[in-house]
């Protein structure tokens, strides 16, 4: 009872104080809602701040915003060491002497008017209007020094070209070698490629032509000598500012959120390339979203106009006004093939019975439609392509008569033949596999980097339907940093890896090469960036000449005639002998738009140029003929 | 001196325990990212290598290295080589030595993944972000949380009955649940809000007031996600404390002298925030990690991520910068609370003054 | 049981014991009930709830319900683990260093402060970078447990410490207990409420700390948690294609297990700590 009294006395007492304290608390929430209500009312849609263009920057119908070419802000926009975008590959601001376009397989000009590829050498004629933005013209010098920064330094990415190559020269018009740099009107604009004889390999160089960016040599030159041709200082300059180059397009601002682009209105190719047009974009912004997803809603939204980010289901967000390249399945262009990759130097998988058995137990529909979305064509056997530029090439009763695909019943008889037994659980779960002498075989691990989703999705489906047909092997999933140690020094069974991306003029040899040379072979535990598995060892007592010889004649034929059995050989010896498990094939750069503020942009149903992304070769053309959509 | 300043002493003394915390902190912050087992060059030249053969690849390999004072250098700056002609590796303890020298001066070194740049840089660029994110969320969430709570405690009733169980749910949520829903309601399915960003895509960060505008609008999703469990949480601490001080003698004693009822209040509130003041100061603290996942799902610029992929990509420096930045801010947070609530709270000086 | 029944008087109580109990039923029964079956894939990606599917498929085309009873047994699972470590570690350090006192209690105390400013996220990460074999479920909560074990030392180091000058603690002493008799037999009986309760708190911070970490990509590689689904809607965009089945259960029930336990703690504090019961 006093209890009672007392607890009333103390809530009397409190009542008073508690009224302030309530109208204290309900004014700090009034305020507080009232200014979230304030902010939510001043722009009630997110795109509305875009379309507004008081106080903006980017104005929306000059602004071309596109994403997937860079992550992170960029350390260095330096053309010589590792830059971001807008630079590593890309012709915004510096330019490549050809651009490849893979849908017709032909070299369109960019620095250089014409090309010709002789016996002996590859010879390139520059453009007379090229010019850098200095006014300087674009001369065979910047080309030799350019190219020549390659023999000088080993650690830079033109220096392999240099083991195809005997000299790169500039000749004046009228035939004769011009190595000093004259000032003048008569600048030389002829380059010829010399090849290496003991190596020719036209193929290799032209992808050079198309993916080597050009610098100025009047520029670069100087600021080495001052640093005593010490490359490591060379790289510590940002080239940030007033950078020289050729391109249409200069720096304009950067940040961890984004990169901006400016039109350059003086570019040397607007006149000369296309007939006195400016590209439409006066900016081009690529946002540097944290994942994948924020490029997806970006698209949505209508915030982002290309990407080229996986996106899954993209049928989904076609009434957001996204569009892929394709309006139905496979919705994208596949140019590359992922495939597993098998240790040749670990027992049994030297064993080809077993190497054929898992191509036949591999669920390859189950990876087209779940892992990938269904992005891609139907696998068939072989690495050659069966469509595109390649079909040519693509022999079907070699696939019937030597090829894989998904048949359980033929992986249990490839394993019945090379002597293997598969013990199964009660529940029919696969306890372990035995070789031929009754022993068991050893698990076999699948690496791949944790968190690339697609790839983990590939592996998964692919070790399940394995298992499925008796053969012991499970997913191994590695931090990336391990995982690029495990895949170049040949720590692994089997590994995740896509060999030769990018289209270019010389595949398909490329990915023959890049899978089956023996040359640079090392032993494992040391680096070898081909052929990673280590199948055909040149030192070992089973090794089949016929490859390497096949891989050194193709890129010398210029006859279909002749070409076309040479690779029908060289798959049919893949198929035969399995070396690798090609598992689906993908776009290298996926290419997805928006309609809302851009149109005009090529598509399957208006493919005026290949699905590239503008910056990536050709796909920088489209921005002469885009035009913004007026609301 | 100190014998006749008790306060002095007690601040010194917490100092020294905080610098004695300081440098062992600093030592684990330095050689855990080093324990494991990879090589942070070899992902860069996992990335860069592609296409080399074994002499090019080699020698960009030795040119990482040095740059990151990995190998040893004679005086005139080439590699030393041991007998096969390797390049020697600088040991540990003499890297931990270059380690403390440089952060002295504030150098954090360079990033290994967004080489050249220096991590210092990185972490000015992003900080502001993270900071602007966390800090008026927490400090906001905080005070009206707190005024929630004793505003319960006191009205009991249906007031009480309704906070109460909705605070709970509001810290029981964890922070990216929420975030999550509230980026589905109303990023994409309502489209009320932006969902990715930190302003518009159309801005550069500058002083307009267009960009503020921006930045506000889409500050709020962000902001709220955190905002509701910080409240949520606060409430309820400080609702039982509250209830607690209510319940003692001396507030009784208090209320049946006649004392003022805003003198008791002020000494109760002073009671009860003691507690709370700690948690401000460890959220405080450990701010950047909680950073971390709101950024990731808003993809708010700020330091957050740039910690995540150093992390995924064994980024040492960048990793040893921000979690010794962390470590500086809990450390900081703590001392000043310590010192804080050595002055308000009287059983502290009384303990002071007749020695522990 | 006089104490259960006290606290069965509570509606809070019943109500945080009941949803826990409940989402415990789930995780241990819910496979004699359902078929859980994480691997096989049942359907399309993302298909939405039907008669078949009762709330639909994830993105690899795998039984929503399978996943989310797995992912709540590894939560679970967790939490307990990582509860029961944290809890135990911090009740010797505490129990030690508040009875003890003086230098003992000081050196505790700074190595408790140490572990405090240790993220447990680079921990994380370096060991799983370190060991090919990666993260297990246990290794994460042992991992959890072991980073956030401070909480509780101080809590209860400030109790023990409160019941340091207590009569029958000094009795023992005199009847020549030592210091472990002391702790275990006398001081610690007086705790076992409070202890419980930090132990509630622990795992409801286990399981949450856990669903943080796979939330960041930085689950366990080979079992299926609560947050590493949602994680997996967030990657594989469940949230923009708007396949709220993908998300909203997991949501719901890692909210609703972490709630029931704050629920239990609170109400368990309001039975022993009577002054709260007003």
């Amino acid at each position: 009872m006093i209890d009672a009294r007392r607890a009333r006395h103390s809530r009397a007492i409190c009542s008073t104080s508690s009224a302030r304290l309530a109208v204290l608390g309900k004014r700090a929430a009034g305020a507080l809602g009232l200014g979230l209500l304030l902010l939510g009312l001043a722009d009630c849609r997110p795109n509305r701040a875009q379309e507004d263009d008081k106080g903006s920057v980017f104005p929306r119908t000059e602004t071309f915003y596109l994403g997937g070419r860079q992550w992170g802000e960029p350390s260095t926009f330096n053309p010589i060491g590792t830059p971001g975008w807008p630079i590593s590959t890309m012709n915004l601001l510096y330019e490549t002497l050809l651009m490849y376009n893979s849908l017709d397989g032909r070299m369109q000009p960019l620095l250089a008017e014409s090309y010709a590829v002789h016996d002996d050498s590859v010879e390139v004629t520059l453009n007379a209007a090229a010019r850098w933005n200095d006014g300087q013209p674009v001369s065979a010098w910047d080309v030799t020094f350019t190219f020549g920064l390659g023999q000088r330094f080993k650690s830079l990415n033109i220096a392999p070209i240099w083991q195809y190559l005997a000299s790169v020269r500039a000749y004046d018009k009228d035939g004769r070698e011009a190595p000093e740099a004259n000032a003048g009107q008569d600048y030389p604009r002829r380059v010829v490629f010399a090849l290496n004889p003991e190596k020719k390999n036209p193929l290799v160089v032209l992808d050079a032509l198309q993916a080597q960016i050009i610098v100025p040599r009047h520029v670069i030159e100087p600021l080495l000598a001052e640093r005593h041709n010490d490359l490591d200082e060379f790289k510590k300059l940002k080239f940030e500012h007033g950078a020289v180059s050729s391109g249409p397009y200069r720096l304009f601002s950067s940040s961890s959120e984004k990169i901006a682009v400016v039109r350059d209105d003086d570019y040397w190719g607007n006149v000369a390339l296309h007939g006195g047009k400016k590209p439409a974009p006066k900016y081009i912004v690529h946002p540097l979203y944290k994942s994948n997803d924020a490029f997806s809603v970006a698209l949505r939204q209508g915030r982002l106009d290309l990407s080229t980010t996986f996106v899954p289901r993209i049928w989904l967000k076609a009434e957001k006004g996204v569009r892929s390249w394709l309006d139905r399945e496979p919705y994208f262009l596949s140019s590359s093939i992922p495939m597993l990759l098998v240790n040749h130097k670990r027992a049994p998988l030297m064993d080809v019975h077993l190497r054929r058995a898992m191509a036949f137990a591999i669920n390859y529909d189950d990876i087209r439609e779940l892992s990938v979305s269904g992005y891609s064509e139907p696998l068939r056997p072989g690495i050659i392509l069966p469509f595109g530029l390649e079909r040519r090439f693509f022999s079907e009763e070699d696939a019937q008569k030597y090829g894989t695909w998904f048949d359980p019943a033929r992986a249990k008889a490839e394993l019945a033949a090379g002597g293997y037994t598969s013990v199964f659980g009660p529940r029919g779960e696969l306890v372990e596999t035995r070789d031929r002498d009754g022993k068991r075989v050893p698990t076999l691990y699948v690496k791949s980097p944790t968190g690339w989703t697609d790839w983990e999705s590939i592996v998964r489906v692919a070790v399940k339907s394995m298992r499925a047909a008796g053969i012991d092997v499970r997913e191994r999933f590695v931090e990336t940093s391990l995982f690029w140690n495990a895949l170049y020094e040949g720590d692994f069974d089997l590994i995740m890896h896509t060999p030769s991306t990018q289209p270019s003029p010389s595949k398909p040899w490329s990915r023959f090469e890049a899978l089956l040379t023996s040359r640079d072979f090392v032993p494992l535990g040391q680096r070898m960036y081909k052929n990673i598995g280590r199948f055909n060892d040149p030192h070992a007592p089973g090794y089949d000449p016929r490859i390497d010889e096949l891989l050194a004649l193709i890129p010398t034929l210029t006859d279909d005639a002749v070409r076309l059995p040479a690779y029908r050989e060289l798959n049919a010896l893949f198929m035969r002998e399995q070396p690798y498990l090609p598992l689906v094939y993908r776009p290298d750069t996926f290419y997805e738009f928006s309609i809302k503020h851009w149109a005009n942009l090529p598509s399957a149903a208006n493919p005026y140029l290949p699905p590239l992304i503008p910056g990536d070769r050709l796909g920088t053309n489209m921005l002469w003929s885009i035009t913004p959509v007026s609301n | 001196m100190l014998k006749n300043r008790p306060t002095l002493a007690y601040i010194v003394g917490r100092a020294g325990w905080y610098a004695v915390t300081f440098f062992v902190a600093i030592t684990v912050n330095f050689f855990l990212p080093r324990l494991g087992d990879a090589n942070p060059v070899d992902t860069i030249m996992a990335k860069v290598s592609e296409g080399l053969d074994a002499t090019s690849a080699k020698a960009k390999e030795e040119a990482y290295l040095k740059e990151f004072d990995l190998v040893e250098v004679d005086p005139t700056g080439k590699v030393k080589r041991d007998a096969q002609g390797k390049p020697v590796r600088t040991s540990l303890g003499h890297q931990f030595v270059n380690y403390l020298g440089m952060s002295v001066r504030f150098d954090l070194g360079s990033s290994i993944l967004q080489h050249p740049k220096r991590v210092s840089e990185i972490i000015k660029a992003a900080l502001p972000w993270t900071l602007a994110l966390q800090l008026p969320t927490i400090v906001l969430g905080w005070l009206i949380g707190n005024g929630l709570g004793a505003l319960a405690a006191y009205r009991r009733g249906v007031f009480d009955k309704l906070m109460y169980p909705l605070a709970l749910l509001a810290s029981a949520v964890p922070a990216f649940c929420f975030g999550m829903l509230l980026v589905y309601v109303f990023g994409i399915r309502l489209e009320w809000f932006p969902a990715v960003g930190g302003y518009d895509d159309g801005l550069t960060p500058e002083l307009s007031f267009a960009f503020f505008r921006s930045a506000s609008y889409y500050y709020v999703l962000p902001f709220a996600s955190v905002f509701s469990i910080v409240v949520g949480g606060q409430a309820i601490g400080m609702r039982s404390m509250c209830i607690y001080e209510l319940g003692t003698d001396y507030v009784k004693y208090a209320k049946l002298l006649g004392i003022t009822e805003s003198k008791i209040l002020f000494y109760m509130f002073r009671n009860a925030m003691l507690p709370q003041l700690t948690g401000l100061a460890l959220a405080l603290g450990t701010m950047v990690a909680g950073a971390l996942i709101a950024e990731m799902i808003f993809s708010y610029p700020g330091l957050g991520m740039a910690v995540l992929t150093a992390i995924q990509g064994n980024d040492y420096p960048l990793i040893s910068g921000c979690t010794l930045l962390v470590t500086v801010c809990v450390l900081c947070a703590n001392f000043s609370v310590d010192v804080l609530v050595g002055f308000l709270d009287p059983r502290i000086r009384a303990a002071r003054q007749t020695g522990k | 049981m006089r104490l259960l029944k006290q606290l069965l008087k509570s509606p809070f109580f019943v109500l945080g014991a009941g949803l826990f109990l409940l989402t415990l039923s789930i995780g241990l029964l819910g496979p004699s009930f359902t078929n859980v079956d994480v691997n096989t894939r049942a359907g399309l990606a993302y298909m939405p709830p039907s008669a078949k599917h009762w709330l639909g498929t994830d993105h690899m085309g795998v039984d929503m319900i399978s996943m989310l009873v797995a992912g709540l047994r590894s939560s679970l699972y967790v939490g307990f683990l990582a509860g029961t470590v944290a809890t135990s570690v911090g009740t010797l350090i505490g129990l030690y260093g508040g009875y003890k006192g003086g230098l003992i209690d000081d050196v505790l105390t700074v190595g408790t402060n140490l572990f405090l400013v240790i993220p447990s996220l680079i921990v994380l990460i370096l060991l799983s970078a370190s060991v090919e074999n990666g993260r297990s479920l246990t290794l994460i909560a042992l991992i959890i447990g072991c980073t956030t074990w401070t909480w509780s030392a101080r809590a209860v180091r400030a109790q023990a410490a409160s019941l340091r000058n207590r009569d029958h603690v000094a009795l023992a002493r005199i009847n020549g207990f030592g210091t472990l008799g002391i702790v275990f037999f006398h001081i610690m009986p007086y705790l076992l409420s409070y202890i419980f309760m930090v132990f509630i708190l622990q795992m409801a911070a286990g399981i949450l700390s856990e669903a943080s970490l796979s939330m960041l990509g930085l689950g366990p590689y080979d079992s299926v948690s609560l947050g590493k689904i949602l994680n997996e809607a967030k990657t594989n965009e469940a949230l923009t294609d708007g396949a709220w089945w993908a998300f909203a259960p997991a949501m719901v029930l890692i909210t609703t297990i972490v709630f029931s336990l704050y629920i239990i703690n609170t109400s368990l504090e309001g039975v022993f700590n009577p002054r709260l019961r007003k």
